[in-house]
């Protein structure tokens, strides 16, 4: 009986202890980011990205997101080109661009993933913002984050003049999360 | 060496001041889009189309108030001595520079809206876009901005050539009227 009573016990506590993990839906979703370009801004975006966020406890417990550079897009065919090689993505060496979460703390309703950022091969410890909304029916999960592109080697050589190419890049990011 | 208004012979130093500094800025303009066009897409390639942009954008201003002073002070008649259809193709060649003057920046400052490359005018201060950025559109207003300028080319070259018919074969002083200095006149 008290086996029974244990077994049911810790059944019963596995799925709230197990992590609820959803992915990151690229449909609709979108991946941007703002830099100066000659004192003006200039935005582009990836279409390329995904990845998954786990819920344990109720609680957001563990965030693993990617994106490809490859998928960059602003507009301007040239620029694309350019920001694919090697003095900027570098995307035949570096296809993927990626941020694993350490830690996520909640404060009310805006939350903070703290952990590393992947770029060219640099690692670096960021706190990134985000929230979570209902829409449609849909958990969306967005949020902001600046980053020093120079950092991560994005615009090497004659680029590292943030004169004319800023270095301080803003990422927005607005995503829907599907059950897995 | 005259008066700051024109007179019934001549220019004055104000509009001869709009005319030489806005033809030299045109040069000057048509040598770095030219040059800046056609580099590989660089650092040197940034800089020298952000300057393009703020002087394109200075060069319309100085138009519109060249535009304003005309206005308010009439340019001196040309010569009787002219056949009219002479004096038709001037007026209609100068009132097409105007235009082509307001539109290839104009169609400068489109091109760059569209392509989402605002302008920041000499680092001084942010130009607001005219239009949000759309890919097709910038391709559009990038032709355009082309097509003009080879247009203000052809037709800077048929003003010099036109003055210098005036000031050297003619000698009829048309050509003296937008120079500082006057020639005696040999009649």
């Amino acid at each position: 009986m008290l086996r029974f009573l244990v077994v049911l016990f810790v059944s019963a506590a596995l799925p709230a202890a197990a992590d609820e993990c959803y992915s990151v839906d690229p449909a609709g979703g979108s991946v941007s980011f703002e830099l100066r370009q000659a004192g003006s801004p200039f935005r582009g975006v990836f279409r390329r990205f995904g990845g998954e966020l786990c819920v344990a406890q109720g609680r957001v417990a563990r965030i693993d997101v990617w994106l490809e550079p490859a998928s960059v897009e602003t507009g301007l065919p040239e620029i694309d080109a350019a920001l694919k090689a090697k003095e900027f993505f570098d995307v035949g060496n570096h296809p993927r661009i990626a941020f694993a979460s350490a830690s996520v703390r909640a404060q009310s309703v805006r939350q903070v993933a703290r952990g590393t950022l992947d770029i060219k091969g640099k690692r670096r410890n960021v706190d990134v913002p985000f929230r979570l909304d209902e829409s449609g029916g849909k958990s969306v999960v967005s949020g902001s984050f600046t980053l020093d592109r120079l950092d991560y080697g994005i615009g090497t050589g004659e680029w590292s003049d943030t004169r004319w190419l800023g270095a301080e890049v803003k990422v927005d990011f607005s995503a829907g999360l599907s059950r897995r | 060496m005259a008066n700051l208004r024109n007179s019934t012979e001549s220019y004055g130093i104000i509009a001869q001041a709009f005319h030489w500094l806005v033809a030299m800025l045109v040069l000057v303009q048509l040598g770095i889009g030219l040059y800046a066009a056609n580099l590989p897409v660089s650092l040197a390639r940034l800089q020298w189309l952000s300057h393009h942009k703020s002087l394109g954008l200075a060069i319309l201003a100085l138009v519109l108030l060249r535009l304003g002073w005309r206005e308010l002070n009439p340019p001196p008649e040309l010569p009787g001595s002219m056949p009219h259809w002479e004096r038709r193709a001037a007026l209609v060649t100068h009132r097409l520079f105007y235009l082509l003057l307001i539109l290839a920046p104009l169609a400068g400052w489109l091109y760059a809206s569209a392509a989402g490359l605002s302008v920041n005018w000499f680092g001084l201060f942010q130009v607001p876009d005219l239009i949000s950025k759309d890919r097709e559109l910038a391709e559009l207003f990038k032709a355009l901005h082309i097509g003009l300028v080879a247009l203000l080319a052809s037709l800077v070259a048929v003003h010099v050539g036109a003055a210098l018919r005036h000031g050297l074969l003619l000698r009829d002083g048309v050509m003296h009227r937008m120079l500082p200095w006057k020639p005696r006149r040999n009649d």
